[in-house]
C-alpha cells in the first residue's frame, strides 16, 4: 500500500535554497515526490472469474461422474461432497475435525516461525555460530521429516502435542534458513556506513539487519502456511483420533472417497485463510 | 609534503601504505608511502585511474581498515579501529528504505545516543536549510537520485564532522544534477566551515570543488602530483568554469598524467 502522499506532494516546496549559488538551484525542476505505482485495487471481476472457474471445474467433474465416464468409487462426486458437507456441519464433526488441525496447524506455525526466525537472525550476531551451523541446517533441512516420525511419538506422545511438534520442526526449518538468508544478503555498504557512523554490531543489526530481513522473514511466513498444515496433517495420519488429517486418512481406508475431497477441501480454506493473515501481517511490516 | 596553510592540519596521512594479505601470494598492495595534509576549510581531491586504491584510502582515513604501514591523523589523533570522527558519503546514497527522509538524517545521532528531541531538532534545521523542508515525511522511494543524495548528505552534516570523505558521490546521477550538487555541496561545506577530501574519476568535477588535487598513480597507488586550484568561489559556477583558462590548463595537465599512467 503506497503511503498516503503528504501535502507537500500537492504543491512543492521552492527549490534548494543555496547558499551563494542560488542561480543553478533554480534551473532544477522543483523537487516533487515521484509518484509511486498505484496499489492494487480490489478488482471485482477478478473473484468471479475465480468463481467461475471453480464453478466450471465441478460441473465438468459432477457431468463426467453422471455420464459414467469417471466412476464415482474411484473419484468421488461433487454431488456427493456437498451432501457430506451438509451432514458433517450439522453433526459438528467437519467443524470439530477442522479446528483441531487448526490449532494444531497455528500453534507449530507460531512456535516453528518464532524460534526458526530468532535462530535465524541470531546467526547474523555470532558469525561463529554462522559457520559451525551451516552444515547442520543442511543436513536438517535435507532430512525427510517424516523419518523423525516414531521420535516424535515417542516424545510427544499421540495427542496434539505432536502434532505441533511435526508442524513447528516443519516450519522452524524453513524460517531459519529464510531468516538467515536475509541476513547474509544484506547490503555490504549499508553494514560499511553504519560501521562509519561508529555502530556497534548490535546497532547494526537493530536499525539495519532486521528490517532489511522483513521481506524474507515474511517469504518463509508464506511457506510456513503450508509447511504447517503438511506437519499437523502428516502427524494425524501416524496416529490420531480427530482432525482433518484423520478424516481424510480414515475415510481414504474405506474408500469414501467423497469424505476425502471434503477433508482436502476444508484444508484448501484453511490454507487460504492461514495466507490471508500472512498477508495482513505483511501489509504491516512491509516497507517496500 | 608540508600544510599550505600554518594552522594544524585536520587530516594528515605520513608515509601511509597499505597491502592485503601481506606475505602471501595473495598479497595485493593497494597504496604505498602517501603523504598529503588537509588544511582546515580546505577541499582535496583525489584523481587516479580505477581500481588505483582510492576507496581503500579512504577506508583507511574513516577508521575502517587499518593501514599497514605509516599512519593517518584527524584532528591530531592517529586513526584507530574506532570510527564516528569523520563523514563518509558514497556513491550509493544508502538511504535506508523503510526510514523517513527525517529518519533518514537522525541515523547518525541516533547510533551516537542523541536524544530524539534534539537530535530531530538539528535534523529538521538541515532539512530546511537545504531546500528538503516539506519531505521529511517522505520515503526515499518517493524521491529523485538528486534528492536523495542531498539526504545522504544531510545524514553526514548531522553528526557535524571535521572532515567529509566524499566517494564519487555524484557518479549515478545524470549530468544536470551532478553539476548542480557539485556547487551545492561545496557551498554547504564552505558554509559549514568543514575540510572535505574527494574522491572522483571526473576531472572536471574535481577542479570545479576542490581547493587542492592530488593525482595517483596506478596500484599501489603513490602520489604523482599535487595542483593547486587558483579559482575564486565565484569563479566556480558549473558551466562557466568550462571556459575559464586555468580550468582547461588544470584540466590538460591531470588528464596527461593519468593517461601516461594508464598507457604504462
Amino acid at each position: 500500500m503506497a503511503a498516503p502522499p503528504n501535502n507537500s506532494a500537492a504543491s512543492p516546496p521552492p527549490g534548494p535554497a543555496l547558499a551563494g549559488a542560488g542561480g543553478p538551484a533554480a534551473s532544477e525542476n522543483g523537487p516533487a515526490l515521484k509518484k509511486v505505482w498505484p496499489a492494487n485495487r480490489w478488482d471485482p471481476r477478478v473473484l468471479i472469474l475465480q468463481c467461475a472457474v471453480v464453478a466450471g471445474l465441478l460441473l465438468a467433474w459432477e457431468a463426467a461422474v453422471r455420464s459414467g465416464f469417471a466412476p464415482a468409487y474411484l473419484y468421488g462426486q461433487p454431488s456427493g461432497i456437498w451432501l457430506k458437507a451438509v451432514n458433517s456441519i450439522a453433526s459438528g464433526s467437519l467443524l470439530r475435525d477442522s479446528w483441531v488441525t487448526f490449532e494444531e496447524s497455528v500453534a507449530g506455525f507460531l512456535i516453528g516461525g518464532v524460534l526458526g526466525t530468532a535462530a535465524g537472525l541470531a546467526l547474523w550476531i555470532s558469525p561463529l555460530a554462522g559457520k559451525v551451523a551451516r552444515p547442520i541446517i543442511v543436513a536438517l533441512n535435507g532430512v525427510p521429516k517424516i523419518a523423525l516420525a516414531p521420535l516424535i511419538i515417542i516424545w510427544f506422545g499421540i495427542d496434539i502435542g505432536s502434532k505441533i511438534a511435526s508442524a513447528a520442526i516443519l516450519t522452524f526449518i524453513v524460517s531459519l534458513i529464510t531468516a538467515q538468508s536475509g541476513t547474509s544478503r544484506v547490503d555490504a555498504d549499508l553494514l560499511t556506513l553504519m560501521r562509519s557512523l561508529g555502530a556497534n554490531r548490535w546497532q547494526t543489526f537493530r536499525k539495519v539487519v532486521m528490517p532489511a530481513t522483513v521481506p524474507w522473514i515474511m517469504a518463509g511466513l508464506r511457506l510456513n502456511v503450508g509447511f504447517a498444515l503438511i506437519g499437523a496433517v502428516v502427524g494425524e495420519y501416524i496416529a490420531a483420533k480427530e482432525g482433518l488429517g484423520y478424516l481424510v486418512y480414515y475415510a481414504g481406508t474405506l474408500y469414501d472417497l467423497n469424505s476425502v475431497w471434503l477433508g482436502i477441501f476444508a484444508l484448501m480454506v484453511m490454507a487460504l485463510v492461514l495466507d490471508g493473515a500472512v498477508t495482513v501481517l505483511e501489509r504491516t511490516l512491509r516497507w517496500e | 609534503m608540508d600544510a599550505m596553510t600554518p594552522t594544524a592540519p585536520v587530516l594528515e596521512a605520513r608515509n601511509a601504505g597499505m597491502v592485503f594479505n601481506p606475505g602471501t601470494p595473495d598479497a595485493v598492495e593497494a597504496f604505498r608511502d602517501v603523504s598529503f595534509t588537509v588544511a582546515p576549510r580546505e577541499t582535496l581531491a583525489i584523481v587516479g585511474p580505477s581500481g588505483c586504491g582510492k576507496s581503500t584510502l579512504f577506508n583507511c582515513i574513516a577508521g575502517l581498515l587499518r593501514p599497514t604501514s605509516g599512519s593517518i591523523f584527524v584532528g591530531g589523533n592517529r586513526v584507530g579501529d574506532t570510527a564516528g570522527h569523520v563523514g563518509y558519503m558514497l556513491q550509493k546514497d544508502l538511504l535506508l528504505p523503510w526510514r523517513t527522509v527525517l529518519e533518514n538524517v537522525v541515523l547518525g545521532l541516533e547510533v551516537r545516543g542523541t536524544p530524539r528531541r534534539a537530535s530531530e531538532a538539528k535534523a529538521k534545521d538541515l532539512i530546511r536549510s537545504y531546500g528538503l523542508a516539506g519531505f521529511e515525511a517522505a520515503k526515499p522511494s518517493q524521491l529523485s537520485g538528486g534528492m536523495r543524495q542531498r539526504v545522504a548528505f544531510m545524514r553526514t552534516l548531522a553528526l557535524d564532522p571535521d572532515v567529509i570523505l566524499l566517494d564519487e558521490p555524484f557518479s549515478a546521477l545524470d549530468f544536470q544534477t551532478r553539476l548542480l550538487l557539485q556547487i551545492e555541496t561545496m557551498s554547504i561545506i564552505r558554509e559549514q566551515n568543514k575540510s572535505a577530501i574527494l574522491v572522483t574519476h571526473d576531472i572536471g568535477e574535481a577542479i570545479t570543488m576542490a581547493d587542492r588535487i592530488i593525482v595517483m598513480t596506478h596500484r599501489p597507488a603513490r602520489v604523482l602530483a599535487v595542483h593547486d586550484v587558483e579559482l575564486g568561489q565565484e569563479d566556480r559556477d558549473p558551466v562557466n568554469i568550462r571556459e575559464n583558462p586555468h580550468y582547461n590548463a588544470c584540466f590538460k595537465q591531470i588528464w596527461s598524467e593519468l593517461g601516461a599512467k594508464v598507457a604504462s
